[in-house]
């Protein structure tokens, strides 16, 4: 996806602001294992063993990451579906 | 390994019973507390919108019935399934978001750390115990999935 040209003023309807994608974040807890959060990753999404499990390490060590980024209805979908499997995720627009 | 991988979609279950009891009283007790208002369950519905209390609010009115559907489903496929040696893909799938759950619930009410060193109270240590046992039967489900 490609930034907006124009900027949108604050207080319109930020539902147009379209192209800035939303992004999905898993964080840290105390409660979940490694080996499972590395497996639901790969179940979800489709990821490496590799990719998975630096995601994982990511959670663990840096406190959070960023699972997957599309619209506002692709990252509900995938939060959900992370809920669904117990994982803290959140979302939230990507910076820029 | 107390779960083994046959094929893709199935699994030897070679759990012991006294750990298969435990996981469907749990359950059970599980089954019978989601629609409640408990907050040990807080972990099972996370908040998705951390920093915007309205959106979260229309999130939750729309994933809060499934997410409690899709428990009530994993919970009753464990529960029917309680003594079999083997099953599906599918079934072992719903073992590990119950096993799963259930560790969220405890750890939640146990308020565990995340360091190594984190103890029980003295009073806690029966309801630890448990938790621990959960932990190692979803490490065993966990592994038996992983490709190779």
């Amino acid at each position: 996806m490609t930034a907006p040209m124009e900027v949108v003023e604050p207080g319109t309807d930020e539902e147009v602001d379209v192209d800035r994608p939303w992004q999905v974040l898993v964080w840290n807890d105390p409660i979940n294992l490694m080996s499972y959060v590395t497996l639901v990753l790969q179940k979800l999404f489709g990821f490496s063993l590799e990719k998975a499990t630096q995601l994982m390490l990511d959670v663990h060590e840096k406190g959070r990451a960023i699972v997957s980024t599309g619209t506002r209805a692709e990252a509900e979908s995938d939060v959900h579906k992370l809920h669904g499997y117990g994982l803290w995720a959140t979302m939230e627009k990507a910076e820029g | 390994m107390l779960v083994i991988r046959i094929d893709e979609d199935r699994f030897i279950f070679d759990v012991p019973d006294v750990l298969r009891q435990t996981v469907v009283d749990l359950a059970s007790q599980l089954d019978d507390e989601l629609e409640a208002d408990n907050p040990n369950l807080t972990r099972l519905f996370p908040t998705a919108y951390s920093d915007d209390p309205e959106k979260d609010a229309g999130y939750q009115i729309l994933a809060r019935s499934e997410l409690v559907q899709g428990r009530h489903n994993s919970l009753d496929t464990v529960i029917k399934t309680a003594e079999d040696d083997e099953v599906d893909a599918e079934t072992l799938d719903a073992w590990m978001r119950v096993v799963n759950d259930l560790r969220l619930v405890l750890g939640t009410s146990l308020d565990v750390g995340e360091s190594d060193n984190w103890i029980p109270a003295p009073e806690q240590e029966h309801t630890y115990a448990v938790y621990q046992w959960l932990s190692l039967l979803l490490s065993h489900i966990v592994e038996a999935q992983f490709a190779d």
